[in-house]
């Protein structure tokens, strides 16, 4: 078999394809650079202007009005990934810079006092991989359509030895092997007309005296083949590491995020947004594993989200956050599960406003401030003072 | 305008008009311009004239180059025919899933009719899953026309054409071509041509096991844990093969890091032409080149990409706010 493999640059994209690549190039940067709302559109370059050398919106360095003076006196981070600049104390935010040539990589990485918080985005598992998690790592699961199985997110306590770290592998781990009992919505009608269809066929089949049946369909076809969560639900809280047995978290309940100070319009110092895995679900809706880090002078807040819709069936969302406070050395987890029935959303969306419902239902924000809370626990974690 | 460049020369007559208005839609969606309402209204019709005329599972010979999902990706459609050849001199066939997901399904839909109507006999369109009301409704067709045109007639017009995609294709009676893969009910390909294609794709039956199954290492069919869709394993394929008498099914409709994928001994493979799909992927994409003695050739090509001031290189992606999220 003769193969042809070249993925060398072309000879170029057109000019117009150029400029409306630069448009969102420039606006993926900006929306990295932490100034306010207001001043964006009016940087969008001029579509109409052919120009040879690129030009880009440089990330904006902050004006000093605009920043907490006591953050920036008070600077003590160090950006430990040259190939992510720019932020020598601190031009600016760390602007992750994924190389889209392949293997696109990205490693972007922060310290601030004993803490560092470093992330890694790689694309989707390759085919050899994929066997390897198939037959091995996660055996008996039926593994989800885009795997970002390389990449993570982690927080490390240098002094203890500490860290928590999220990644796709650990996150699959938990799916249950066993029948979700979720169906999609038209499922039963499904099931019925193949049944239909296959009573037929014997019928028809005892009439014509054939011994043979006259389709491929026996029993076995309705069957499922293999029982695993298809939704790929998972509990994943993140994966701890630690020296000592005694840097571990507490359930503590009663414990609640510091709200008022993450709301903060703090400086961002380091921001990450990455999938570890996906699945479209056959189209039947989306099942999406996503962090999000934002690092601040004083404190990092990290979500960590699954989404799963089934459209015209149910929606699940389950988040885990992660604050620690730098100045304490105080980490607390916060995990909840939610969960509402897709109908009672979408009517619930309807009253509010809107000519397209069903696209607040895509919006995991919405749904997670509207859906009801079925399970909340919290943790803590204390360096300073384990016990 | 130059009306000779399919090689032919043509006389200025009305067809010759018709194809100089191709020609300068064909410029115009490749540089991702608006087009009219009416302008795509006329050539959906025109489409549907065309693709009336095909039968269920359209012949085809070779040297073909047959290509898997697209998904909107107009930037690397256009890669697509420069890598291979191009529709000026190639023929090709399309495993659908042309619309959805990415940011120019409508551009990317319209470049293939228009190459359909200009140059009829080298390209084949087959109907995925995705080329369907209900699917554009909820991956991203249906909102793109929204946005671009302000209401949904676009997206209706295209609808129609949907309609009347051929649902398979065979290649020198060697090769069959569908979007998904095999179905219980349907055990030679002279069964495909009984279907009355021209329906929006129904939720069971024959014509949808076509556009959505899926292969898999099961020992026979079976259904997906979803409770609905078809898995087929092996011993169907061969069966298949045997009982038509061909040597390879080409299927598309599952994402696969190297492009393609060949399976159950080479006999069947998926095809992915989507690179870096929704645009945070880094899958590279493929297509495959059927040549006169039947020999398989994969192309793979890469995303395009935007280039920043720095040298760096960065993929556009669809949510990249930095936001005080809590
Ligand atoms: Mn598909």
């Amino acid at each position: 078999m003769a193969e042809k493999r070249d993925i060398r640059r072309g000879p170029g994209i057109r000019t117009v394809e150029i400029n409306a690549a630069r448009q969102v190039h420039a606006r993926t940067v900006r929306a990295r650079i932490p100034i306010d709302i207001g001043a964006i559109d009016s940087q969008e370059p001029a579509t109409s202007t052919a120009i040879s050398a690129p030009r880009f919106v440089q990330p904006a360095l902050p004006q000093s009005s605009r920043q907490p003076s006591a953050a920036h006196s008070h600077v003590r981070h160090t950006c430990n990934n040259p190939r992510n600049p720019p932020c020598a104390h601190c031009g600016t935010m760390i602007v992750p810079s994924p190389v889209a040539t392949l293997p696109l990589e990205d490693h972007p990485s922060l310290t601030i006092n004993n803490w560092t918080i470093s992330t890694k985005k790689k694309p989707i598992l390759n085919s050899q991989e994929l066997e390897d998690w198939e037959n091995n790592k996660l055996k008996g699961l039926t593994l989800p359509e885009m795997i970002f199985g390389n990449s993570f997110v982690r927080i490390q306590e240098k002094t203890r030895n500490w860290s928590i770290e999220f990644n796709a592998l650990d996150a699959l781990r938990e799916v249950k092997l066993k029948d979700s009992g979720i169906r999609v919505s038209y499922s039963k009608k499904w099931m019925d007309s193949k049944q239909q269809k296959q009573r037929q066929q014997q019928r028809l089949s005892i009439a014509l005296g054939s011994s043979q049946p006259l389709s491929d369909i026996d029993d076995s076809a309705l069957q499922i083949a293999r029982h695993y969560d298809w939704t790929y639900t998972t509990k994943y809280k993140g994966t701890e590491t630690s020296g000592s047995k005694k840097y571990k978290f507490k359930k503590d309940d009663s414990q609640t995020l510091p709200i008022d100070k993450l709301a903060r319009p703090d400086h961002i110092l380091f921001y990450d947004d990455m999938i570890l895995f996906e699945d479209e679900l056959a189209d039947n809706g989306i099942s999406i594993f996503n962090i999000k880090i934002r690092v601040m002078n004083e404190r990092l807040l990290l979500l960590s989200r699954f989404f799963l819709r089934v459209d015209d069936v149910l929606i699940r969302v389950v988040d885990t956050r992660i604050v620690v406070e730098f100045d304490e050395n105080k980490v607390i987890r916060e995990y909840k599960e939610m969960e509402g029935d897709y109908k009672t959303l979408l009517t619930k969306h309807k009253m509010s406003h809107s000519h397209d419902p069903k696209a607040a239902l895509r919006d995991s924000n919405w749904v997670a401030a509207n859906i009801p809370l079925i399970t909340r626990e919290c943790e803590i974690l204390n360096l300073n003072d384990p016990n | 305008m130059n009306c000779n460049n399919s090689g032919k020369t043509y006389m200025v007559t009305l067809e010759g008009t018709r194809q100089m208005n191709l020609d300068k839609i064909i410029i115009l969606l490749k540089q991702g311009k608006h087009i009219r309402e009416d302008c795509v209204y006329s050539l959906c019709i025109q489409a549907q004239e065309l693709l009336m005329n095909e039968s269920n599972v359209t012949h085809v010979d070779t040297p073909v180059t047959i290509c898997g999902d697209i998904h909107g990706q107009l930037h690397d459609l256009l890669t697509l025919f420069e890598k291979s050849g191009g529709v000026e001199k190639s023929r090709y066939i399309f495993l659908g899933d042309f619309v959805d997901r990415g940011f120019y399904s409508l551009e990317s839909f319209l470049l293939l009719l228009c190459y359909k109507l200009r140059y009829p006999d080298r390209i084949t369109l087959i109907r995925g899953n995705h080329e369907t009301r209900q699917i554009t409704k909820v991956y991203g067709f249906y909102d793109e026309i929204m946005r671009k045109y302000g209401n949904s007639n676009v997206w209706r017009y295209c609808c129609e054409v949907f309609d009347y995609l051929s649902l398979g294709a065979i290649i020198n009676e060697r090769v069959f071509c569908i979007h998904g893969g095999l179905s219980p009910d349907i055990t030679t390909i002279d069964e495909i041509r009984s279907i009355d294609r021209k329906q929006e794709v129904p939720h069971e039956g024959a014509m949808c096991d076509l556009l959505w199954s899926d292969p898999d290492e099961v020992d026979t069919w079976s259904l997906s844990p979803r409770g609905a869709g078809f898995l087929f394993g092996k011993g169907e394929v061969d069966q298949f093969l045997q009982t038509n008498n061909i040597e390879l099914i080409a299927r598309a409709h599952q994402l696969v890091m190297e492009g393609y994928k060949e399976m159950f001994d080479g006999g069947l493979v998926t095809v992915w032409s989507a690179p870096n799909y929704c645009y945070r992927c880094g899958n590279v994409a493929a297509v495959l080149t059927i040549d006169g003695q039947l020999e398989r050739s994969y192309t793979i090509f890469d995303a395009v990409q935007s280039q920043n001031g720095m040298g760096h290189t960065i993929i556009p992606t669809k949510k990249p706010q930095m936001d005080y999220f809590l």
